[in-house]
């Protein structure tokens, strides 16, 4: 079911607060305008069935089983060895009595947490960007 | 011909490598943890559909929020929103900056999220 609006990157208006989506509008119903300018956005006035179509990062599956592909790219498959050696080396600095040991299980662990870091944060857009080729540049026409 | 991944055993392989008596379950807790956390980052990029309700501002994203195929959300970051038109086609809208509106129907109030009564 389509709904009333006919324009609604005109009309429509969204936002998030916390956890939740907020959906405004500026008409009806009808898709007739019933807002002033000092109340200019309200709550949208129709049910419409899949009325909206949201696009977003999401949680990737967890893991359950050794047979289990982790639920993110391939290419940052091997950034989840690091993330796991970054955690153990710092287990093992905790637990270690010799603090020559303990000192070198840091900087293997801060080691990890850079190439973690690195995989993820840093370049783990580039690394999964799927756009490739020759960009074309379009002048401005000043005409 | 498939792409190459890794599995679970793998990692574990690669793991017991250097750390041979790691538990098994230990290591895939912290996997689903890393995975938390890539996916604050670009790692999962999915599209879902929802449905609005008349009068009805606020629409719930926490971790058990499902879209209209009663699929679970697990929303992290939205940015893009697409609202369908008369016509049955989605035309994207666009982010409300300054969010310091005045909710103008009282009905908005009623869908408001309430503190808990416990």
């Amino acid at each position: 079911m389509a709904s009333n609006i006919k324009y609604p990157e005109d009309s429509c208006r969204w936002f998030i607060e916390g956890d939740d989506f907020a959906l405004l509008t500026n008409v009806d119903s009808s898709g007739t305008v019933n807002t002033t300018e000092r109340k200019s956005w309200k709550a949208i006035q129709e049910s419409v069935t899949d009325g909206i179509l949201l696009c977003y990062y999401a949680e990737p599956n967890n893991v359950t089983s050794l047979g289990d592909v982790p639920d993110i790219d391939n290419s940052l498959h091997l950034a989840l060895v690091d993330y796991v050696k970054k955690c153990l080396y710092m287990d093992e600095a905790g637990q270690s009595q010799d603090p020559n040991s303990s000192a070198v299980n840091v900087n293997m662990s801060m080691m990890h947490q850079n190439r973690w870091d690195e995989s993820i944060k840093k370049f783990g857009m580039r690394k999964r960007d799927k756009t490739g080729g020759s960009r074309v540049i379009l002048p401005s026409d000043f005409r | 011909m498939s792409v190459h991944n890794i599995t679970v055993k793998q990692i574990l392989s690669r793991i017991r490598q250097v750390f041979p008596d790691v538990p098994e379950t230990y290591v895939m807790n912290l996997i689903n943890d890393a995975l938390v956390e890539a996916g604050v980052y670009n790692s999962k990029i999915v599209r879902a559909k929802i449905s609005t309700a008349a009068d009805q501002m606020w629409y719930n994203l926490r971790d058990i929020a499902k879209d209209s195929s009663n699929n679970v959300l697990e929303v992290n970051k939205i940015f893009k929103v697409y609202f369908m038109d008369n016509d049955g086609d989605y035309i994207q809208i666009p982010r409300l900056i300054n969010t310091n509106i005045l909710l103008t129907d009282v009905t908005d109030e009623s869908v408001l999220t309430v503190p808990d009564s416990k």
